[in-house]
């Protein structure tokens, strides 16, 4: 006989507590208090002036300074897609090559996993040496096997330095999205892939209709990390460009930081909470649209 | 008579020991009772400002005191944002440095009493030449010390053996200078090294030449100080920026100036890869020391817009207590500790580049003949302007933005209105900031 469950009892509420507490304070709080002060003037010389309420002002500077903050919330908006599609795409491959059963598979993991733990700071001093034009590694190698008519100024060249900031952002990223895919491989039953054989499905047909719905866990979990991560992009682009050149790298961070360090603050928050609404919003509708179609 | 004359004699010889104590003061060190044993101090410091000619002093600091010193050494683009987030939320270390002009106190740290230790009466106060202290004070009170050198700065800085070879003469005025320039890059040399990718070097060569813009416009500094006039629309500026661009696209100042750092800045010199470069002029000794050349190393002004003024500026790196310190009085140790006789001579000696030390303590200075030479060729009545963004409020606080700016315009993204017309923006915002009633 099954005994009724006494709903009383069910203590998983009370492991909730410290959690949510832990979240109320250290992210729900201090974002309202980031949305309170965009409304003020909050800067360094409030000291002296106190703090005034200023109403959309910061807002409307930013989509009207013609400093091309709007720019940097484009640029955003640009990296998000663009660094996502260039290392989940290969991830995705590389995760199958290796789950594939390629010799050394845990080596190659390690290998790929790596840069992900390497400091942002690190990959910056790493990768402006291995950039630059006249000295760099990439560039040198390139002349040396005969490929100079390839090189490039990698970091200040308008045409060529956003690519070259996806392209190490991938580098340092995919080893992590790539160890995610294979979690999600490993959860597929094996049985799938043979009656797909069976019914005459190749490469293409397995990775569509077996492969991707069944792994749509690991999908939506890579692409709520990458565009929350996209989002606030912040560190890659700073200790690659700093924005530039001129300002052609600029994101809706660096322009925040820019601001938080010339004090002014209430701007500052301006900017942070655009990011926060954008983010909120495009993390809802991922996770929605994914669960629709789990559900379905 | 006698008594009269005895009068005179005695009133001169006070003046002349209290010229003599103006000259040459002479601090002592806080004596040691072991009231710092085992404390710490930090100081926040932008790359380049102090280097390894502190080393010895802060070695005998800490041996001295029984303490032990923090040195946090910033790269110079990262500075500024990591130095005043300190301030703003409470972190920042005990002792702090910016690059400080008479405007700056206010501009940049804004509310010095609540921030900045108050050294009024301090004494190692009498240290600081009278043309530097207005860059350490605030409202009559004394914040920061300021021990830099004399030399001329960040002016150009050339191969005087290669230009001999080359049979060319040193330019002053524009066109010359784009003739010189074009007859070094025909021998493959880069003719103007200019290192864009440290992000602060690119600017001065339109700021340095000061005199040229208050020359073109008669008042032009308190105009913009008293806000009744702009960078934007200025013509001697706008034709300063397009000299600059003209160079660039003519590829004088190498191929990716705006990819390329001066780390590597000494050997491109030494390898003749470049001619000339914006320097400080003790930048010689640096090359003296670590060159293995016969090559002889000569200064000339900045030719953009014609210039003829010298690079006059009371500012440089300057280091303040920070008032929410913990250890105050080991702070008032550190400074009165850096200000003695022999710390001064210590770090001049120390020094990769200084020649000298402006402070008014006798130390033994040494002077390179190159800098003797050169001064000789500036016209006195040339140096009592003072470089622009150190003459006007808050240009110099927005320095990297500026630069930021003149690549985006060198690269055809904006034109070079629009780079004085941010800089406008950027002052309006500085002001504003700091309470300024000319911007209200």
């Amino acid at each position: 006989m099954v005994r009724p469950v006494n709903k009383k009892k069910v203590y998983p509420t009370w492991f909730l507590i410290l959690p949510l507490v832990l979240y109320i304070v250290f992210f729900l709080f201090p974002s309202l208090l980031g949305i309170f002060y965009s409304f003020t003037d909050w800067s360094r010389n409030t000291s002296k002036t106190g703090l005034n309420f200023v109403g959309i002002k910061n807002y409307i500077e930013i989509f009207s300074s013609n400093k091309n903050y709007a720019d940097g919330i484009l640029n955003t908006l640009k990296f998000t897609i663009v660094s996502n599609l260039v290392k989940i795409i290969p991830a995705l491959f590389l995760a199958i090559i290796l789950y594939e059963g390629l010799k050394g598979m845990g080596v190659y993991r390690t290998i790929f996993y790596l840069p992900s733990i390497i400091p942002f700071v690190i990959i910056g001093i790493l990768f402006t040496s291995v950039l630059n034009f006249k000295n760099g590694l990439l560039n040198n190698t390139l002349q040396a096997v005969g490929l100079g008519f390839l090189k490039q100024k990698w970091l200040s060249d308008l045409n060529v330095v956003w690519k070259s900031i996806y392209m190490v952002d991938a580098w340092r990223g995919m080893g992590y999205v790539m160890t995610i895919f294979m979690t999600g491989l490993a959860a597929i039953d094996k049985s799938y892939y043979e009656a797909a054989r069976v019914d005459g499905a190749n490469f293409w047909q397995r990775l569509w209709y077996v492969t991707l719905p069944m792994m749509r866990g690991a999908i939506m979990i890579n692409l709520v990390f990458g565009i929350t991560y996209g989002l606030k992009v912040f560190d890659i682009v700073y200790v690659l460009t700093n924005g530039g050149p001129g300002h052609a790298t600029e994101v809706m961070t660096t322009y925040s930081f820019q601001l938080y360090g010339a004090g002014q603050y209430g701007m500052a928050t301006a900017f942070n909470s655009i990011l926060l609404v954008i983010t909120a919003v495009v993390g809802i509708l991922i996770v929605r649209t994914m669960s629709r179609k789990g559900a379905a | 008579m006698k008594k009269l004359l005895s009068l005179v004699l005695c009133l001169m010889l006070c003046l002349v020991s209290v010229s003599a104590l103006a000259e040459n003061v002479v601090v002592e060190a806080v004596p040691n009772e072991g009231q710092f044993e085992g404390q710490e101090l930090s100081i926040l410091v932008s790359a380049g400002w102090m280097d390894n000619r502190y080393d010895a002093t802060i070695a005998r600091f800490e041996e001295t005191y029984g303490v032990t010193v923090d040195l946090q050494t910033i790269p110079a683009d990262q500075y500024f944002d990591i130095l005043l987030a300190g301030l703003a939320n409470g972190t920042c270390s005990d002792v702090f440095w910016i690059q400080s002009n008479p405007f700056a106190i206010k501009s940049m740290i804004v509310d010095p009493e609540n921030l900045c230790i108050d050294f009024t009466g301090a004494d190692w106060a009498g240290v600081i030449p009278e043309a530097r202290l207005a860059a350490c004070q605030s409202d009559g009170k004394l914040y920061g010390l300021q021990i830099w050198h004399n030399s001329p700065e960040y002016v150009m800085l050339y191969n005087k053996t290669l230009f001999e070879e080359l049979g060319l003469e040193v330019p002053t005025t524009y066109a010359e200078l784009k003739d010189v320039c074009a007859k070094i890059a025909e021998q493959g040399i880069t003719p103007w090294f200019l290192p864009g990718a440290d992000g602060w070097q690119h600017q001065l060569a339109f700021f340095q030449i000061g005199g040229v813009y208050e020359e073109a416009t008669p008042g032009l500094f308190d105009a913009l100080n008293n806000n009744t006039a702009t960078f934007a629309d200025n013509e001697k500026m706008l034709e300063v920026l397009g000299q600059f661009k003209e160079l660039s696209d003519l590829g004088y100042f190498g191929e990716d100036w705006i990819g390329t750092d001066s780390t590597n800045m000494a050997n491109e010199y030494g390898d003749r890869t470049i001619a000339m470069a914006m320097n400080n002029a003790s930048y010689v000794k640096q090359l003296h020391d670590e060159l293995d050349t016969e090559d002889e190393w000569g200064m000339f002004l900045i030719p953009l817009g014609d210039n003829t003024w010298f690079p006059t500026s009371p500012a440089g790196p300057t280091m303040f207590g920070y008032k929410g310190t913990e250890h105050e009085d080991l702070v008032r140790a550190w400074f009165q500790f850096v200000c003695t006789p022999e710390s001064l001579q210590e770090i001049l000696d120390n020094s990769p580049n200084y020649t000298n030390l402006h402070v008014n303590v006798d130390i033994e200075q040494h002077w390179l003949p190159e800098e003797e030479a050169f001064m000789e060729t500036v016209d006195p009545a040339k140096m009592n302007c003072c470089v622009l963004q150190n003459g006007t409020k808050y240009t110099n606080d927005y320095w990297m933005q500026f630069g930021q700016d003149m690549i985006a315009y060198v690269q055809g993204s904006i034109e070079a209105n629009d780079v004085l017309k941010a800089m406008d923006g950027y002052r309006a915002e500085g002001a504003a900031t700091a309470g300024d009633e000319a911007w209200k």
